[in-house]
């Protein structure tokens, strides 16, 4: 028989909602994350990750920005309009780097903005730096 | 443009160099590059008529990232730049097909470069459901490839038969300076 320990089902980690249309990015993310100790929630593009949002109140969103559907910018906006994610932290994580795409984010309401290939310190780095 | 040339057949080739993407609607485009154990994934949408090529490598030996998140961080990353160029053109995920080429072996002791680059490039498809219509990988020789973007076809050659090693050109990595930069608004 399996043991059962106190804690069993009580979160003490950070959840993380990542939001990617590339499966091996989140693949990569899901492992980088979870080797830091984070719980980690996925989204394929905007639109799935604000189906999710209804459900699930994570300490942090790390979006990309080029999705299908609902792309990063689209998603922010959408996120900070809801009174209950007024205060999510929202990091891009993105192969763009133009100044005025990162205006874009910042005028939506992100956080932070990182550019991939992110490096697992860095991004380790960012990620306490938004949580604390 | 840079690196374009017309030659006598009205067509305009391209040269792609390591670390480089290149993607086209131009019906006279030919997008070439010459690869040794680095691989290049030729991607098209026959719909839209816009295809593109990358020509990378996922880790230099020595460099100190050889754990497998490490080397699959900048073949995600080389791939991903090639699918967003594609998409700004006009192209369509689901309407993807690719064909990879390269990878041809080098060992450098520890293992083969050449080979761990063909099975990240089939793993990747795979993964992001990127149907794979044609591949030449693997072997001991420097390959060029011709790949003309709308219409999806490619002609690969055996460049030669010297030793790989040879060929090898100094990477030109992703940009360095930008690398998992961080900044907060």
């Amino acid at each position: 028989m399996r043991p059962t320990y106190p804690n069993e089902g009580i979160s003490v980690s950070s959840t993380i909602m990542t939001v990617d249309d590339s499966p091996s990015m989140r693949m990569l993310l899901r492992a980088a994350l979870t080797d830091l100790g984070y719980t980690v929630l996925e989204a394929e593009d905007g639109v799935q990750a604000l189906e999710r949002l209804d459900g699930v109140e994570p300490d942090l969103l790390i979006t990309d920005i080029n999705m299908p559907r609902l792309d990063g910018f689209g998603l922010i906006e959408k996120v900070r309009e809801q009174d209950r994610h007024r205060n999510l932290p929202i990091l891009v994580l993105t192969t763009e780097s133009s100044d005025e795409k990162k205006q874009r984010a910042r005028s939506a309401g992100a956080t932070g903005w990182i550019v991939k290939p992110f490096h697992p310190d860095k991004l380790a780095a960012a990620i306490r730096r938004v949580l604390h | 443009m840079k690196g374009a040339v017309r030659t006598a057949d009205g067509l305009r080739r391209i040269t792609i160099m390591q670390g480089e993407t290149k993607v086209s609607d131009d019906p006279d485009a030919v997008l070439t590059t010459v690869l040794g154990s680095c691989i290049s994934a030729c991607l098209f949408d026959s719909v839209a008529k816009v295809g593109g090529l990358n020509h990378f490598l996922l880790a230099e030996p020595g460099s100190g990232e050889t754990d497998v998140t490490s080397l699959q961080r900048y073949g995600v990353y080389a791939m991903e730049v090639l699918i967003n160029a594609m998409l700004a053109m006009g192209a369509t995920r689901t309407n993807l097909k690719a064909r990879i080429y390269g990878g041809a072996s080098l060992r450098d002791g520890f293992r083969d470069i050449g080979t761990t680059n063909a099975l990240f490039a089939r793993r990747f498809l795979r993964d992001e459901r990127i149907a794979l219509v044609g591949e030449d990988v693997g072997g001991y020789g420097a390959r060029r490839v011709e790949f003309r973007p709308t219409l999806g076809l490619a002609r690969c050659r055996i460049a030669n038969i010297r030793p790989v090693e040879q060929l090898r050109v100094t990477p030109v990595p992703v940009p360095v300076a930008a690398v998992g930069d961080v900044e907060f608004f």
